[in-house]
This record gives C-alpha cells, sequence and structure tokens, in this order.
C-alpha cells in the first residue's frame, strides 16, 4: 500500500469521526420527542405473540397488548383492564365480560367482543405457545359488541383472571388462517400503552405511544430498549445518561451502583436456586440408593448454610427465603415452623447420620451405607450456565465432607444437565426456576404425572419424587375458588414439599435493575416493595412514567465535548499523516537527485 | 500460472468445505441431541407443544434424515431457523454481515500501517525506531482487545463521555443517508481503534522479521554494488522478497474479517458476527452456530486460496511445487 493510501485512509476516518460528532449534536439539538431508554441484554426473539418465548419478548406484549382484566401493581389484583366489569354464574364455569366504551386499536379499527372471541378460540383450537395454558378448556362467545361470554370447560381458580393478549382480528385473522407462526407480526398494531414502531434485531427495538389506549395516550412518546452483549458497558452507559433505566445488571457491579441520580431495585418475582436430590421415583437411573432414606436428606440439608450461599454468593441480592417459590406474591409462601426448618447444624446432621447406621468404618472420613456396601460418594451435577455453579459446588461440596459425605464433580451445560436429570443419572444437582404469578404451573411441576419415565419424553418433576398426598391437594387447590381456602392449600403442599427435602431451596434470586431518577418519575415497583421495576409480570411502570421539568427530552449536551474532540484528533491525524506524506515526498526527491 | 495449480488448489480447498458441512452437522447433533426440552424448561408446555416445536426446526426423524435434509436445505441456500431469532439464519447472518465488515474491514486496512513500520524497523534493525516500535508492538500485540476494549470504554464512553458507550447507531436513531453514515461512524471509533491497536502490532511484527530474513540474501549485495541508493535497494529489492509471510497472514486476517471479532463486538454491543456468536453460543442456538461456523470455514478457506493463488503469483517456484 502506499503511502499516499495510506494518508487518505487516515484521513477518511478522522473526518468521519468529526463528522461523526457533528451529527450526533445535530441530532441532539433537533429533537423534542420525549424518549425513554432502557438497556437490556437480552433480545426480544420474536414479536409473534404465537411463537416467541423470551422475557424480552413479553415486555413487548405487555405494552403492545392490553388484556380483559388487569394485574394491580402493588399485589397483582384483578384489576378491570379492556374490561371494564364481569360477572361469574353460580358454578364458577362461566364469565360475562363487559367491555369498555368506544375501545379502539392503535390503527382506529374499534376494538370489539369479535377480537376477544377471535383470539379466546383460534388460540385454542391452534394451542398458541402463550395462550393455551389460559385458554385450553375456554370457549367465548360474543353476546354483543361490547359483551363477550366466557365458559371454561372444568372449574379453574384462575378465572375471573383473563391474562392473555387479546390480538387485533383485522390482522390476525389472515395469518390465522394459514400458518400463524409464520406471521413477522411487525404491524405494530395493538391496544396497550406503546405499540411497535421497528425492531432492529440484535441493536435495538422502538415502541411508540398508542393515541388511542383505553387510560389515554401516555406520557413518554416513544421508549428504546437497547441491546447490550456485555452487562459492564451497560451499565456504563446507564451512569453516563445513555440510559435511563437497565435491567439485569452483573451482581458485581451491582451494589456499587447506587447513586444520587441512580435507584438500585433488587426484584424478588419468586425465582430461587436449589439442590436437588434424586428421589427416583421415576424408577429410571441409579441414584444413590442412601437418598432414599429421609434422614439422609435431612441431614444433606443441615449440612448447607443457606445464610452464607445468600451472602458469599448471591451477594445478598434476592431474599433468603428457603421454600419453594411458587409465585412473586409472597402470600402463597407458608412459614415453615421452627422446629421443621432445617436450619445449618452439622452437628445434628452427623447425629442423625450416625443414628440412621451411616458410620465411616473404614476410616477414610466417608461414611458407608448401614450394611457397608457402599460410600456415601454423591455425583454432584455442576451447572455450567450461570455465574454462580462453581462458587455454589465449592461450599456444598465443603460442607458435605464436614458431615462424611463425599461429592464427585460434572460440570454439565442446560442440555446435557437436563438429559441427565431425566434419565435420573445424578445424586445431587444445583439449578433454579422461575414461577408465573398463579401457583398453579410451579406444584404442578411436582406432582407424579410430571416424573420422567422415559427418557424421550421429559417431564418437568426434576426433584424426581412424588406423593398421593401432594398430588390429592394439587387437585383440590386446582378446583377451589375460594382464595384463602386455595392459599392454605398451597401452604400446606409447599410444608409437605420442603419437609420431603429432594428439594434444598437455596435462597430465592432477584432481578438486579436500575434506574435514573434525574429525567423520569413515576417508577413503579411490581409487586410493591420487593418485587422489580421494569420487566415484571404486567409491566405498569411505563404507562406510569412521566418526564420531570426539564428532563426526558433527548438533549443531553454531551455530544459537543465529543465534537471537540473528535476535531482535535481529526486535526492530529491529518496533520501526521500530511507530515508522512510530505516526508515521503522528500525522500522520493532525494533519490530523483 | 498453470491450470494444474489452480484446479489442485481449488479441488482442495471444496474438499475442505465438504468436510467442514459434514463435521459441522454432527458436531452440533453430539454437543446437543435434544435441543428443544432444555429450551422450554419451565415453560409449560405439552408434550404435543414441545414435539410440534422440535418438527419445526428440523429435529424429527433419524440423524440421517437431518443430514440429508440438511444437505439439501444447504443446496438450496437456506441455513435453517434460528432457535432464538425465529428467523431464517441466512437473514440473521446478512444483517450482521455490514457491521462487520465495516469494524473489521477498517480496523484490518488500519492496522496494515504496522506492515510498513515493520519493514522500515527489520532494514534498520537495532536502531532507535526499531526499538521503540518493536517494544510497541509487544506490549500491544499482548494486551487481550477484551481487555483494551474494556478500559476504553470506561475511559473514553464512561468517565468522558466523548463516545457512545455501544451499538451502532444512536438509540432510536431515525437518520438516514449521510447523518446515518456519520452516527456510524462517530459509534465505530472506539471498536475500530481497539481492534487496530490489537491487530498493528502483529503485521509489524512479521513483517520485521520477514525484512531481516532478507537482509543477509546476496542479490541486496549485488544491487548496492551496482550503486543503487539504499532506499531503493529496500523497496525494489528487500520489500517484494519479505512479502511473502505478510501476505499469508493478510490473508487469513481478511478471511476473518467475515467472522468477526467477538470479544470487541460483544464488548460495544456492536451488531455484527462476533455478536451474533457470542449470543449462539450463549443460547445455545445450534442452526446459528451451524450457519456461522460454515460462514467462517468458508470464507477462511476462500482467503486461503486466494493467497495460495497470489502466492504462485508472487513466488513463481510455489508453482512447481
Amino acid at each position: 500500500m502506499t503511502p499516499k493510501l495510506w494518508v487518505g485512509l487516515l484521513a477518511t476516518a478522522a473526518i468521519g469521526a468529526m463528522a461523526a460528532g457533528a451529527a450526533g449534536s445535530v441530532q441532539a439539538g433537533t429533537t423534542d420527542t420525549v424518549t425513554l431508554t432502557v438497556g437490556l441484554t437480552q433480545d426480544i426473539d420474536s414479536p409473534n405473540v404465537t411463537v416467541g418465548y423470551t422475557v424480552a419478548a413479553y415486555e413487548f406484549w405487555n405494552l403492545q397488548y392490553a388484556t380483559l382484566t388487569d394485574k394491580a401493581a402493588d399485589d397483582f389484583a384483578i384489576i378491570p383492564g379492556l374490561a371494564e366489569s364481569w360477572e361469574g354464574s353460580d358454578d364458577g364455569l362461566t364469565y360475562t365480560y363487559t367491555l369498555r366504551e368506544g375501545l379502539k386499536w392503535s390503527d382506529g379499527e374499534p376494538l370489539t367482543a369479535d377480537d376477544v372471541v377471535f383470539t379466546v378460540n383460534t388460540s385454542r383450537d391452534q394451542a398458541w405457545f402463550n395462550h393455551s395454558s389460559v385458554t385450553a378448556n375456554l370457549t367465548a362467545t360474543a353476546l354483543d359488541e361490547r359483551t363477550v361470554e366466557i365458559v371454561s370447560a372444568v372449574p379453574d381458580p384462575k378465572l375471573p383472571t383473563m391474562d392473555v393478549y387479546i390480538l387485533p382480528e383485522h390482522i390476525w385473522a389472515g395469518p390465522a388462517a394459514d400458518d400463524i407462526t409464520t406471521y413477522d407480526a411487525l404491524e405494530g398494531v395493538g391496544s396497550g400503552p406503546f405499540t411497535l414502531k421497528e425492531w432492529k434485531p440484535g441493536q435495538e427495538w422502538t415502541v411508540v405511544a398508542n393515541p388511542n389506549y383505553w387510560q389515554g395516550e401516555p406520557a413518554i412518546d416513544q421508549i428504546v430498549f437497547r441491546l447490550y452483549t456485555e452487562g459492564g458497558a451497560m451499565v456504563a452507559a446507564l451512569e453516563n445518561g445513555e440510559l435511563d433505566a437497565a435491567n439485569d445488571i452483573p451482581a458485581a457491579l451491582f451494589e456499587g451502583l447506587a447513586s444520587d441520580d441512580i435507584v438500585t431495585v433488587a426484584g424478588a418475582q419468586g425465582g430461587f436456586t436449589e439442590l436437588a436430590m434424586n428421589g427416583m421415583a421415576g424408577g429410571l437411573g441409579d441414584g444413590h440408593p442412601a437418598l432414599l432414606d429421609l434422614d439422609v436428606r435431612h441431614a444433606v440439608a443441615m449440612a448447607i448454610d443457606r445464610d452464607a450461599l445468600f451472602e458469599r454468593v448471591a451477594l445478598g441480592i434476592g431474599l433468603p427465603l428457603t421454600v419453594l417459590g411458587v409465585s412473586p406474591l409472597q402470600e402463597w409462601l407458608p412459614e415453615i415452623p421452627e422446629d421443621q426448618r432445617l436450619g445449618y447444624d452439622p452437628a445434628a446432621a452427623n447425629a442423625l447420620l450416625d443414628a440412621g447406621g451411616y458410620l465411616d468404618t473404614d476410616g477414610d472420613d466417608v461414611r458407608e451405607m448401614p450394611d457397608g456396601s457402599q460410600s456415601l460418594i454423591f455425583r454432584y451435577a455442576e451447572r455450567s450456565e450461570g455465574t454462580q455453579g462453581a462458587a455454589v459446588r465449592e461450599l456444598i461440596t465443603g460442607w458435605l465432607t464436614e458431615v462424611g459425605i463425599a461429592t464427585e464433580v460434572s460440570v454439565f451445560d442446560d442440555t446435557q444437565l437436563g438429559t441427565a436429570v431425566g434419565a435420573g443419572e445424578y445424586d445431587l444437582f444445583v439449578w433454579g426456576w422461575t414461577p408465573f404469578v398463579d401457583p398453579d404451573p410451579m406444584l404442578s411441576y411436582f406432582t407424579c404425572g410430571q416424573l420422567t419415565t422415559d427418557v424421550e419424553s421429559l417431564g418437568y418433576n426434576d426433584a424426581n419424587w412424588c406423593s398421593e398426598e401432594y398430588d390429592a391437594l394439587y387437585e383440590q387447590q386446582n378446583q377451589e375458588l375460594d382464595r384463602d381456602k386455595r392459599i392454605a392449600l398451597v401452604h400446606e403442599m409447599i410444608t409437605l414439599f420442603h419437609n420431603e427435602s429432594t428439594y434444598v431451596v437455596l435462597y430465592h434470586d432477584a432481578d438486579t435493575q436500575a434506574y435514573r431518577t434525574d429525567r423520569f418519575e413515576g417508577w413503579l415497583q411490581q409487586p410493591a416493595d420487593t418485587g422489580p421495576v421494569i420487566f415484571t409480570n404486567s409491566s405498569p411502570t411505563y404507562f406510569n412514567l412521566a418526564p420531570i421539568d426539564g428532563g426526558g427530552g433527548d438533549d443531553d449536551g454531551g455530544m459537543s465535548t465529543g465534537l471537540l474532540i473528535a476535531i482535535i484528533i481529526g486535526v492530529l491525524i491529518v496533520v501526521v499523516g500530511g507530515g508522512l506524506l510530505v516526508m515521503r515526498s522528500r525522500a522520493g526527491r532525494e533519490e530523483r537527485e | 500460472m498453470r491450470a494444474g495449480f489452480v484446479i489442485r488448489k481449488l479441488l482442495g480447498a471444496l474438499s475442505t468445505l465438504a468436510f467442514v458441512v459434514v463435521f459441522n452437522f454432527f458436531l452440533f447433533r453430539i454437543v446437543n441431541p435434544n435441543p428443544v426440552d432444555s429450551m422450554f424448561r419451565g415453560r409449560n408446555l405439552t408434550r404435543e407443544q414441545l414435539d410440534q416445536i422440535t418438527r419445526k426446526f428440523n429435529l424429527d426423524g433419524s440423524k440421517w434424515d437431518q443430514f440429508v435434509g440438511y444437505v439439501q436445505q444447504l443446496l438450496r441456500g437456506d441455513l435453517g431457523l434460528s432457535f432464538k431469532g425465529n428467523r431464517p439464519v441466512a437473514t440473521v447472518i446478512g444483517e450482521a454481515l455490514w457491521p462487520t465488515v465495516l469494524l473489521v474491514g477498517t480496523s484490518t486496512l488500519l492496522s496494515m500501517i504496522g506492515i510498513t513500520i515493520g519493514y522500515r524497523a527489520g532494514w534498520r534493525r537495532g536502531s532507535r525506531f526499531d526499538t521503540a516500535s518493536t517494544s510497541f508492538s509487544m506490549v500491544t500485540y499482548s494486551m487481550p482487545e477484551f481487555w483494551v476494549g474494556m478500559v476504553f470504554l470506561g475511559f473514553f464512553s464512561a468517565k468522558l463521555g466523548w463516545f457512545p458507550v455501544g451499538g451502532l447507531e444512536d438509540p432510536g436513531s431515525n437518520a438516514t443517508g449521510v447523518a446515518k453514515y456519520l452516527d456510524q461512524l462517530h459509534h465505530m471509533v472506539l471498536p475500530a481503534t481497539v481492534l487496530a491497536i490489537a491487530y498493528v502490532g502483529e503485521y509489524m511484527i512479521v513483517a520485521r522479521s520477514a525484512m531481516i530474513e532478507t537482509l543477509r540474501e546476496d542479490y541486496l549485495q549485488l544491487a548496492r554494488a551496482k550503486g543503487m541508493r539504499e532506499e531503493e535497494v529496500r523497496r525494489r529489492h528487500a520489500v517484494p522478497n519479505a512479502r511473502l509471510p505478510v501476505v499469508s497472514l493478510s490473508a487469513i486476517n481478511f478471511g476473518f474479517i467475515f467472522s468477526g471479532a467477538i470479544a470487541v463486538e460483544t464488548i460495544f454491543s456492536w451488531p455484527g458476527i462476533g455478536q451474533a456468536t457470542f449470543l449462539a453460543v450463549r443460547g445455545p442456538d445450534l442452526p446459528m452456530l451451524q450457519g456461522l461456523f460454515l460462514l467462517i470455514s468458508a470464507t477462511v478457506i476462500v482467503a486461503n486460496l486466494i493467497a495460495d493463488l497470489l502466492y504462485g503469483k508472487l513466488d513463481p517456484r510455489v508453482l512447481g511445487r
């Protein structure tokens, strides 16, 4: 490459950088759109609500699609949404919803009972991915433009909650007649507070205010959700004001992040991390026989210092709870009686194992089975994904040696681990779950019907434990229409599950989020006090936000410094490059002389 | 150039590519025999729904059937459907190509200044210029690019606020035409500089040692004896003979332009092939990984083919081998 070309390239880069700074400042100066910018680490997988499944996609649908009944920000209590009222029949099987007057889609088309009927019935018939768990047993009929009757084939305690996204029939009827899963769903027509304007995969997605939203037009004009692949970079963007809020902040950066302008939120949604033991109820695999003994399971639970795990591994972010998380709402979680808590007590654990005849007969510091047939060496399956696996393993395996239990550690990715667990080829593993608002799905995972009995068809029950008593309680709560009674049943189930101890819940995780306080106000935690502010169950924050006087616009003034620096760098490069060119041509002249 | 040489090289490249296709397919099937179950853990789906998804991603049937289907798909230019994006892999890769070519291409071109520096340093071996430039190159070459990236990002973006923290364009940007191009350039300054710093030392070191190799050659003495100026001896006789290693390095690096820069693209959230690879691995999104590996292998194979052919032109002795 000739020197001239070099100089040309350098000059182009310099001019480009300078002009780029200028472009930035021009853009900052000319716009007065009120934009909220949110940083996230996960992209939408598909805007099509019959296909997508990432958390980011749910955040988008929460904004674009209103539901018949809404959820209160504080406690998920059922509140009117598109339906202003509803009435139930005495048998609890039929509900009649009355829609608000004058509802419109964001494109101006009227939103009627027909749209509800289309969504409920078609999603049931075609088993839409995100709808069918609610609509599988429902039939909707339009009584008139504003009245829709929904009949459930079975008693369903979730009714009258109708939290499925209602889709516009005039848009979706076409794709539904064909193969709905192939529809790109980029049209941005909805009934929620914001609708899709543009999705740039891998970069960002933008939603704009819906002027026809039933609660009125939002105070924010648009929200940009910006994708960051590196959590540290996202935090930097929040700190320098490029972002107004961020989700999924790396735990290590979370603690020191709060400042005068930044509020941090550790939002619990019921998600938890557990140590699971092989209960061998599915009949597959080769779990360690000692784990069939409840005393051994209790000894393992008592050998683990869960407070230390919460403080040292979860860095105190989340909740130090040790019961199965079945909902973000704490009311579903029982208080375990003091004498049943299985708290950290290695002496008691040792005593329990001694009493059970698990003694170290050969002096290798590892206990043997009472009949001497086998040592208490458990296979510990560590999950490679996530950031806490190694730290948790170090602590737990260390604590287990103190009660005479040895471990053999293998590391698995999620697929391998799922397969190994399904096949019953493990003794211990550490993994986690995040529940829905209603406790039913999480509770259902530990019924006998969800055991894996065929590796080709994995069930959800990775506790590999089941009991008739639990299943009977599950059926009861599933049909109990009185909320208080249902809560009592659920408490009973969770306590039973806790005492059986194939799952030792280590701690409840939290979503690490932060938001700036200098541009917008009105951030809502869902549920109140313990929940996150964004990426919540029904995302009420966004509609509630309003720009603070003097903030909220796009003007951030930072670009002018950028421009100045870009000019300086540019000039330097041109001068150096020019100097090189001059030197070269001088050298050339010397040669010719 | 002899036709036999070209055909031999072409056939070699094609068979390598065929091997990559087969290897790619079975590698990912061994790593993850049934990804659908793990992807949808905890999703409260019925077995029918899971089976439907399995069919959609062509994961049903025997491995052999899946392989035949995959090859037929490939021949149609179809790379399958991404698990994560639920969009055709070819489309996702197509969108990521331009940002990567822009970023890695620019920094590769910028870093080739290292060649000139390397030749000069090698020519004046032991001089102060040589010592300074070699030390500089050793330092930049050994600095991990993710570390340099984090330092630049922390200092120039987070602390000073001169450059945006990441991405290709400003958030929610509607810019078109020149403004769009300039916005992208502004975003590219930091990642391109980091990459150029990472690459420049490599070029410099290779060029310098290639030059030193030629210094001992008799034909340089002969040229000097003919009365040629030093500068001319360097340009006409030393540099052309020091080109071969530099050409192969450049060819390999140009091959890697399409593979992106995983660390730097990830740190700067640059929506290119490197970031796509990072996201696909994190998925794991098998069809994406399969498509990306194929693209990366294919470009490296093609770049090497070009280098081989160029070798033949630069050094006619190669043709006879």
